[in-house]
């Protein structure tokens, strides 16, 4: 889904995309690919990967497998593997990572902390957990 | 047997030249059946629902969406339904404006029903529920002041727009896409201005004091309206071009 190369553009294939006149407020919970270009408010998570556009203001922690973040993030943002923030971004809260991009003009104010690897065995254990036992299910 | 029901609006002469020009075609193919104008009949739904114990095997409705909504309408939720899921299939031979529904499923014209009659392609749909009014194309609402109440959250949206719940795209449209296998509805979001929303839920209600919602373009419900999906609901005779896989 990330290119290492052009990390900061949308992906196209979202299924779910919040325009910019829009407004969710509670608990966001989507499985797939997810774009927010307005404002929510509440909690955010996917277990997919997450686009925060440059006009998007998320009052909420935000929990995703990858992220790229340019708008406005208040509260702590936690990938399970790669998050690109980009030179728009204004975040105020916490980041949890895999893996990180800053560019430069971006602003954080939070601690950066990269998940250890043991964190990184454990959540890609249960995963695999996770996948045997709907497949298990999916067979009976 | 077939069984077409003619709408009451085919009275008016100017239909006539159309509606003998189907009637040779269908007697051509072998596709003629009985005939049960609404126009004539006060009590629809009790004839649509004889003609279905009788053991209809395809009910065709001749007309546009209204008809399509009032054969639906006189059988989903009743006694016969059981039997209609079974042995009952739905055709439709569209006439007149109004006929995205017969677009949907690859017909555009009557003369194309007939020979989609003939091939019988079938596929299982799902229908949209709004409160207790079935819809197979949409559901529409004034976006400003419309509130969206999903079970964890809610939407709503701060400019002037139009909100679409789709089950089945009226045209193919390369920007938007439905599809009524799949036990969800496709929410669009169009706001004057600003870019497009889009999301898929199956269970939610929407809610705007000053608004009401269209389903199919004919039935107006106020709101607050609970919206959801009956899964596999119709077999329905489609063309190859419909637009759903």
């Amino acid at each position: 889904m990330f290119n290492k190369e052009n990390n900061l553009e949308k992906f196209k294939d979202a299924e779910t995309v919040i325009g910019s006149s829009i407004k969710v407020k509670g608990n966001f919970q989507g499985q797939g690919n997810i774009v927010i270009e307005g404002s929510v408010e509440g909690s955010l998570k996917t277990a997919a990967n997450l686009y925060v556009g440059n006009q998007a203001v998320v009052v909420a922690n935000i929990d995703a497998k990858d992220a790229v973040i340019n708008g406005e993030v208040r509260g702590n943002i936690k990938t399970k593997n790669y998050l690109a923030i980009g030179k728009t971004a204004k975040i105020t809260g916490d980041l949890n990572y895999g893996e990180i991009s800053i560019e430069k003009g971006a602003s954080i104010n939070g601690q950066l902390l990269m998940l250890s690897e043991d964190h990184k065995k454990s959540e890609k254990n249960k995963e695999e957990r996770l996948l045997k036992e709907s497949t298990k299910g999916a067979s009976i | 047997m077939h069984v077409y029901i003619y709408d009451d609006y085919l009275n008016k002469g100017k239909y006539n030249r159309k509606i003998n020009r189907l009637e040779i075609r269908l007697t051509d193919l072998g596709l003629n059946g009985k005939i049960i104008r609404l126009g004539a009949i006060k009590n629809i739904k009790g004839a649509i629902q004889n003609e279905i114990k009788n053991g209809a095997k395809t009910i065709i409705a001749v007309g546009n969406n209204q008809t399509v909504n009032k054969i639906i309408g006189s059988i989903i939720d009743t006694d016969v339904y059981g039997d209609f899921q079974k042995k009952t299939l739905l055709g439709i031979v569209p006439i007149g404006e109004d006929n995205s529904i017969a677009t949907s499923f690859g017909i555009k014209n009557a003369d194309e029903a007939c020979n989609i009659l003939l091939a019988r392609r079938i596929e299982k749909i799902d229908l949209g529920l709004a409160n207790n009014f079935y819809f197979l194309n949409n559901a529409s609402i004034s976006g400003q002041g419309t509130v969206i109440n999903m079970s964890e959250y809610t939407i709503e949206t701060t400019s002037k727009g139009e909100i679409d719940i789709i089950n089945l795209l009226s045209e193919s449209n390369s920007h938007r896409f439905a599809n009524p296998h799949d036990g969800k509805l496709d929410v669009y979001i169009k706001t004057r201005g600003g870019d497009g929303t889009h999301f898929t839920a199956n269970n939610f209600v929407i809610n705007n004091p000053n608004g009401e919602l269209l389903v199919d373009g004919v039935v107006a419900v106020k709101t607050p309206v609970k919206i959801s999906v009956a899964r596999d609901k119709v077999n329905v005779i489609v063309g190859k071009d419909r637009s759903f896989e």
